[in-house]
């Protein structure tokens, strides 16, 4: 069975986006986490290259690998998609 | 013909996904990375001046269509495929496939494919899609870069495959027409890789396979001589990231891809040295990936001076170091597999 996902979590992967970009001002509290982080109206929005930084930095943290960019941009649309995400790959890494 | 739901999945690049898409729908077991890895399709060309470019651009992948033709060449598999002089005859005759219960692939100008987010959209004229159904005056789309069936308007399909300019569809289709019963890929894999190493190392034009990094990596710190203003310039090089992760590569390139083609070789041809490799073909990615955010920053950034621009040319340099002694391996690994 699937982990939840945790809002420690999620508040984590805010927190490391936010440091990964240099972002200051932001309330993580006011990130809507099932709002798209790519041209919508979250409190957080990011462009292409944030995205590329954010692939690697979520790597590079949670040591999972994300290849395929088509696979990239659906993983990184949200907070909520980051997370489920990162626990999927947990969980295949104990099994 | 078989009236079985058309399964669609998603795909790291088009024109491999749309290929494999097909095949497997005809019950053929074979994996976007095989028709990517058998078609040799792994390459880097660098162009400083040609006409078709109006500024120096760079390809990390071989000519469209290659993929089609020469997984078709060494697996025995035949495509069919047609052209149109005019909107009217392509849509008619893609009319009476579908009807026929035929999919087929259709390039595509990847602007009219309205069903993905405008921001997403660019006019590039190779784009692949397979068209498996039509219901009034929509079309069933099976889009490898989206993640489910999609239906898309006529309207939008016929301006989609007769658009204008550089490499224009004109109309074109395929679908396959034979696939063996017996298809051995151990031989068309040992091609494909041969293949790949010649282009990568031993292809005697000086811009192209590793030479071509080599010579982007020298040209580079001469780029803001072409370009109009600063603006321009950012824009080229952010460019760089945009055709290393952005343009259905599978990210890095395609080289992530050729790793996983590597991975699934192994153990195909029983060779667990092609393990190894495809590990060190992913650290070879992750550094194309860096350095694909090291241009994208300094392209978003403004910051654009010689000595960025030498810092760009040094990071090209090594993965031209990195990807030759990859493919001299690669090369002395099968030298002797048959």
């Amino acid at each position: 069975m699937t982990n939840p996902i945790t809002p420690e979590l999620k508040l984590e992967i805010k927190l490391l986006i936010m440091e990964t970009l240099s972002i200051t001002g932001i309330d993580p509290n006011n990130i809507d986490e099932e709002e798209p982080l790519f041209g919508g109206t979250n409190a957080l929005t990011l462009d292409s290259v944030d995205g590329l930084e954010i692939i690697m930095a979520i790597q590079r943290k949670y040591e999972v690998r994300i290849g395929d960019q088509n696979l990239a941009r659906n993983i990184i649309r949200s907070i909520n998609s980051i997370a489920e995400f990162i626990t999927e790959e947990k969980e295949k890494s104990k099994s | 013909m078989s009236k079985t739901p058309y399964i669609h999945k998603m795909a790291a690049h088009c024109e491999s996904g749309a290929v494999t898409s097909l095949l497997n729908n005809q019950g053929l077991s074979i994996t976007e990375p095989q028709v990517f890895g058998i078609s040799s399709g792994i390459f880097f060309g660098y162009f400083h001046k040609m006409k078709a470019f109006t500024f120096p651009t760079f390809i990390v992948r071989n000519k469209p269509g290659q993929m089609r033709k020469k997984v078709a060449s060494r697996l025995g598999i035949r495509f069919h495929t047609e052209k149109f002089s005019s909107p009217e005859a392509g849509e008619k005759r893609l009319d009476e496939l579908i009807a026929q219960g035929i999919p087929v692939a259709v390039q595509v100008d990847f602007f009219y494919m309205d069903y993905l987010p405008e921001w997403e959209r660019v006019h590039i004229n190779v784009h692949f899609i397979v068209i498996v159904g039509k219901e009034g005056t929509k079309y069933l789309v099976s889009d490898g870069y989206f993640p489910n069936l999609v239906n898309l308007e006529a309207s939008s399909l016929r301006k989609a495959r007769f658009a204008g300019g550089s490499m224009s569809p004109k109309g074109f289709l395929f679908y396959p027409e034979h696939i063996p019963n017996d298809i051995r890929y151990e031989k068309a894999i040992i091609k494909g890789i041969r293949q790949a190493c010649f282009y990568m190392l031993k292809i005697p034009i000086p811009f192209l396979g590793v030479k071509g990094i080599r010579k982007m990596a020298k040209r580079i710190p001469d780029w803001p001589k072409y370009a109009r203003d600063t603006e321009h310039l950012s824009h080229e090089i952010m460019k760089i990231n945009v055709l290393l992760e952005d343009q259905g590569t599978g990210g890095a390139g395609f080289r992530f891809m050729y790793a996983t083609f590597l991975q699934q070789a192994a153990g195909i041809l029983k060779m667990p040295e092609l393990t190894e490799l495809s590990k060190q073909m992913m650290l070879i990615g992750d550094k194309w990936r860096e350095l694909s955010l090291f241009a994208a920053r300094i392209g978003k950034n403004r910051d654009l001076g010689p000595e960025r621009l030498k810092e760009l040319s040094a990071l090209l340099m090594q993965r031209a170091d990195d990807e030759e002694r990859f493919f001299k391996e690669l090369s002395r690994t099968i030298k002797n597999k048959k």
